[in-house]
């Protein structure tokens, strides 16, 4: 079946925005529009809640401090008219995985997020030097364990086999220096009662610092280089790696196309990245043939947390929203700030198991319940679906429930697919 | 709709989630822009709702169902062993087994539940903690009071008792030693479960061949093709209730009319129509067995099965007993074995749980003539520290487990804990590797090639069969 002209202007915005942006789709009339929408930066975005840092950790557990950063990081999902940075800080958080369970405080975690969000779509090298002296980072890999005599070799070993340079690129012995050089690196977590002895006075709550008695101040030799490194030292050297730029090109190439790039096209891709400029490499991923390619479009299993915002752009939603979307996305377990482990959220085939497709009708109870009563291709295309078979016609076409519609929509095969 | 799907459906994302709270939304009239508007100004509906405790806060010491990170392990190699395992791989295992493995969440105090009634050095260590009446099995060990049933099943040759089991360079996390004992695989990343693996080897495209019972799937069923369903209660596989709707047969029901059997389709589409009949039919399947034969038997509704191992037990038996024999069903979730605090008390209401739990279980299964094809196994993270810290005690690693059912080989296996040596934290030497403890499973029960599921070679103990 080929690809009608609407459904290719569908693609590119839902390959670089998050959701499906029915609406925004619908006006406009050509791939490149598409991209240059999706693209588009010149809007302000929308400034981010004041959220008080709290004062102690039983501060931190105020229900506010989780409330506040759900409401505005699906409210930008839903509606930020920047798509691509939606996009991004999406994928860096699946990049960086780091989950609350472990972290604990909410607080982390939204500073965090603002670390990804201001880098999001800029430079990889400062978001991945911002990212190894995060508190959240430095909690959920054991960072805040790792001291000169009791090496803790978790971040040093994800920071290159998952966010920077891949499986295979380095030896166990560069494990062992990158560890090294990042030791020293303790978050400070203002507890009820205790005096702040050994916190210098001009360190703030809830940020990390670096401890020199905790530093393994001796000289490593990490992926070639020998001397005194510390963290930033060893950031620099994996930045220098050619294999950080074709790993995080070829991770991003999968997110907006799918599948890996082949040789030719990751080299005009490492090219592009020549400078860790993230918005060159968007582009460079853009200009491929494979991104509007007959085969790329709806050939990935579009996941749960598309799935409701594509829904809530498209018919808004109650009061109870953020509710069930956080009881959607529990159950089917694809959370933000939940991430099942350090490799990030699960893709592919793992999403149409039965579980997470049953639940899928779950996604149906953030959304409406005014609704306005459409038909089956008129729900489709709210939905951001041109191309779609006649029997997903007929079946929505021949349900009453106007709701139902909507719900089974949301189920359908077609937009399964992204 | 009963038959099993003709095709192979795809994978499932059998991954751990917490329980959803949700309530019904409102169904007052709100206008797309009025919903974003509320996003910000209906602090007070959203704030003390549900979705802000369970979503985004756990208890501080009890991760519940995360999957965690690997951490401070000092292994000097990542492992290179597959982590996900093709159909066949493993030989076809035994038909007609089911293995109900129970997961004590939060790292049980196996020290109070095996007890070490002769260990100085335990009630040294354990003071006012220690039992002081267990119920003697063989003058040196003996059960918890509160494992009454257990106790008679282990006189008549029922229960085996695996003792010291853990692994080397033990992580004191909830978060790194779940995932361990999940994947059976520690520091592989992103690696499937070890039951998972075991599934998507055998199962071929029986998608009920392995089910978890509790608040959500569990990482140690997680696998690339096994169709792991996750049920909560009663209700089966079956979406939230919408409020406008008096059931949700109708909508599942009008769901499968999108894929047809014979529909025509290739790529990704086919595999999503596929997956979709699969997932119907396994929905219409499962509330059949869920159903069946049990008119006049009571037994706990709805929501009342959750969050309790007697309720999710009820719903094991029930699909045993229904003629579906799964291979594996995975009960996780139901309580808080997290025991530093409070522990005398919340310890023996959770030995009592599992013991009552266990006995119904087995009178259901012993009912419909199945005992020879059940076998239930005992997980847990970790156990706890030998010494108490007061009214608890903290985080410990090696653990004793008991398999129990008509077929295990009754009796002590491995080797006790040496409680007198201890390492820095105070805790002792595990004697037997927890994927050895797995293997025994694998081999000696479900009868595959335990080797391949997990990647190596371990010492297993012979817990099946007559010793």
């Amino acid at each position: 079946m080929s690809v009608s002209p609407q459904e290719r202007i569908s693609h590119v915005v839902r390959r670089l925005g998050i959701g499906a942006h029915g609406q925004l789709v619908a006006g406009i009339t050509s791939v490149d529009e598409a991209i240059a929408t999706a693209l588009d930066l010149t809007a302000e975005p929308a400034p981010p809640p004041q959220i008080p840092a709290p004062r102690d950790v039983d501060d931190a557990r105020r229900a506010e401090q989780r409330r506040l950063p759900a409401e505005f990081w699906f409210t930008q999902m839903i509606q930020s008219g920047r798509l691509i940075e939606e996009r991004l800080v999406w994928f860096w958080h699946d990049h960086f995985a780091t989950s609350i369970r472990k972290v604990r405080f909410p607080y982390l975690m939204w500073r965090q997020h603002l670390t990804i969000r201001r880098f999001a779509t800029g430079s990889f090298a400062d978001l991945l030097h911002a990212m190894a002296t995060d508190p959240a980072l430095l909690l959920y890999l054991d960072g805040v364990d790792n001291q000169a005599g009791a090496v803790n070799e978790n971040f040093g070993r994800e920071v290159m086999e998952l966010f920077t340079m891949g499986r295979g690129t380095y030896a166990e012995a560069d494990v062992v220096a990158c560890a090294q050089s990042c030791t020293g690196w303790v978050v400070f977590i203002p507890r009820p009662g205790r005096e702040r002895s050994r916190i210098p006075p001009d360190v703030e709550a809830w940020t990390s610092l670096f401890v020199p008695r905790r530093h393994h101040a001796g000289s490593k030799t990490f992926l070639g280089v020998t001397g005194p490194l510390d963290l930033e030292g060893a950031m620099d050297i994996i930045l220098e790696r050619p294999e950080t730029k074709a790993f995080v090109a070829s991770k991003l190439y999968g997110e907006i196309v799918g599948g890996e790039p082949d040789t030719a096209t990751l080299q005009s891709l490492v090219a592009a990245f020549a400078d860790y400029e993230i918005m060159r490499l968007v582009e460079a991923i853009t200009a491929t043939p494979q991104f509007l390619a007959d085969e790329t479009i709806s050939s990935k299993v579009r996941t749960p947390l598309e799935r409701v915002v594509g829904g809530l752009q498209a018919f808004g939603g109650h009061q109870q929203t953020l509710r069930a979307i956080g009881a959607y996305l529990e159950t089917v377990d694809y959370m933000p700030w939940v991430p099942p482990n350090v490799a990030g959220f699960p893709r592919g085939t793992r999403l149409i198991g039965p579980h997470t497709l049953v639940h899928g009708f779950d996604a149906a109870l953030a959304v409406g319940p005014d609704v306005p009563d459409l038909d089956g291709a008129q729900i489709l295309h709210r939905l951001g679906i041109y191309d779609m078979s006649s029997t997903t016609r007929r079946v929505l076409d021949a349900t009453v429930d106007p709701r139902a519609r909507i719900a089974l929509a949301l189920n359908c095969p077609e937009y399964a697919l992204t | 709709m009963s038959d099993a799907p003709a095709t192979r459906p795809p994978t499932d994302s059998a991954e751990p989630a917490v329980e959803p709270t949700i309530e019904p939304p409102a169904c007052g009239l709100v206008t797309r822009r009025q919903f974003i508007a509320g996003l910000g100004a209906t602090v007070g509906v959203v704030a003390a709702g549900a979705y802000g405790i369970s979503v985004w806060a756990r208890r501080e010491d009890m991760p519940a169902t995360a999957a965690p990170s690997k951490s401070t392990t000092t292994s000097s190699s990542s492992p290179s062993s597959t982590t996900s395992l093709p159909p066949g791989a493993v030989g076809p295992g035994v038909e007609g087994r089911t293995l109900v493995v129970v997961e004590m969440g939060g790292g049980n105090d196996a020290l109070n539940m095996v007890v070490p009634h002769q260990s100085i050095a335990y009630h040294d260590m354990r003071g006012g903690l220690a039992i002081t009446d267990p119920i003697d099995l063989d003058g040196e060990i003996g059960f918890h009071p509160a494992l009454e049933y257990l106790a008679a099943r282990y006189h008549d040759g029922d229960v085996a008792i695996v003792e010291g089991i853990g692994y080397p360079n033990p992580d004191l996390s909830h978060f790194a030693s779940m995932a361990t004992w999940w994947t059976g695989m520690p520091g592989a990343v992103g690696a499937n479960g070890w039951l998972g693996r075991y599934l998507d080897a055998v199962a071929g495209d029986d998608m009920l061949a392995g089910i978890t019972v509790g608040p959500g799937p569990s990482a140690a069923m997680l696998g690339e093709r096994a169709f792991v369903v996750s049920i909560q209660d009663f209700s089966g596989l079956a979406p939230m209730q919408p409020p406008w709707m008096d059931g949700t047969d109708e909508l599942v029901a009008a769901w499968s009319g999108f894929a047809p059997a014979g529909m025509y389709s290739t790529g990704m589409l086919a595999a999503v129509q596929s997956a979709i009949r699969s997932a119907a039919a396994a929905t219409d399947i499962l509330a059949a067995a869920l159903d069946a034969g049990t008119d006049d038997e009571p037994r706990l509704p709805g929501r009342q099965a959750g969050g309790s191992l007697h309720g999710y037990l009820d719903v094991a038996a029930q699909l045993i007993v229904s003629g579906l024999a799964p291979r594996v069903v995975y009960v996780h979730g139901f309580g808080d074995f997290d025991t530093h605090e409070g522990q005398a008390d919340r310890h023996r209401q959770m030995m009592q749980n599992l013991d009552d739990g266990l006995s119904s279980f087995f009178a259901k299964v012993d009912a419909a003539g199945l005992n020879s094809e059940v076998v239930v196994a005992t997980t847990s993270e970790f156990g706890r520290r030998i010494a108490s810290n007061g009214s608890g005690t903290d985080h410990g690693t090696a653990a004793a487990h008991l398999i129990v059912g008509s077929p295990v080989a009754a009796g002590r296996h491995g080797s006790a804990l040496d409680l007198g040596t201890v390492d820095n934290r105070g805790n002792p030497t595990y004697t037997i590797d927890f994927r050895g403890y797995y293997a025994s499973l694998l081999e000696g029960w479900l009868g595959v090639d335990a080797e391949t599921v997990l990647g190596g070679t371990y010492e297993t103990v012979p817990v099946i069969g007559s010793q």
